[in-house]
């Protein structure tokens, strides 16, 4: 089984993450997923791909740490997060974030905290490549 | 040997990946990003973190150690 936390180039299956997350305890009755997707537009301009950088180590730690804050914060039973370092086109997975808990409430709050703070504490950059030329993303909300 | 990392948009305004600059005694995060700003002048100005040994560290006053890896970042865009 793969690990939980993970930064690799190829695609990742939700279905084989989503029954990991499912195999590491009976008592989980609430799962809650976000995937992130490349698009094809944003903030005006066509895209025409997406660039990913990442700082390996540090990214990895701080995403092992988020996930085992999530649990502790939130209760819950397990937690996975799988982030893609490489080059996207429109429709391609990036990252992928499951929380499972006992019950919904918790999976859905701990999902939401560990996308928003992957955003604000994980190492990676993305550089979007358009027909007007590359551009580095300013992180917004 | 100090190893500085440089990524993404910090990269690409340095021009180059890493830097190995030689330790002296005394030497900190401030005296190293002092130095690359002479070098690079401007090319600092979008570092918004800072981190020794892969921590994050706020204290730009903070002492190194010979063979501390330093990495100079700007605001992340993952996700």
């Amino acid at each position: 089984m793969n690990a939980p936390v993970r930064i690799q180039q190829e695609d990742f299956s939700q279905d084989e993450e989503i029954s990991a997350l499912k195999a590491s305890s009976s008592r989980m009755g609430g799962i809650a997923t976000f995937l992130g997707c490349a698009r094809d537009f944003s903030a005006g301009h066509s895209v025409s791909e997406i660039s990913f950088e990442a700082y390996g180590s540090m990214a990895l730690s701080e995403m092992r740490t988020l996930r085992e804050e999530a649990i502790t914060r939130f209760g819950l039973l397990d937690a996975r997060i799988v982030h893609r370092v490489t080059t996207v086109k429109a429709g391609d997975n990036i990252v992928f974030i499951a929380a499972g808990a006992e019950h919904r409430a918790a999976a859905f709050d701990a999902c939401r905290w560990m996308i928003d703070e992957l955003k604000q504490r994980v190492p990676i950059w993305k550089k979007e490549i358009t027909p007007q030329g590359d551009a580095w993303v300013t992180p917004h909300p | 040997m100090i190893k500085v990392l440089f990524f993404g948009p910090v990269a690409e305004k340095i021009g180059q990946r890493e830097m190995l600059l030689d330790f002296t005694d005394g030497m900190t995060l401030h005296g190293v990003t002092h130095d690359i700003d002479l070098r690079y002048p401007g090319a600092l100005s979008i570092v918004s973190f800072m981190a020794v040994n892969q921590q994050q560290v706020r204290d730009a006053q903070i002492a190194l150690n010979d063979d501390d890896e330093i990495a100079l970042m700007a605001k992340f865009s993952g996700g």
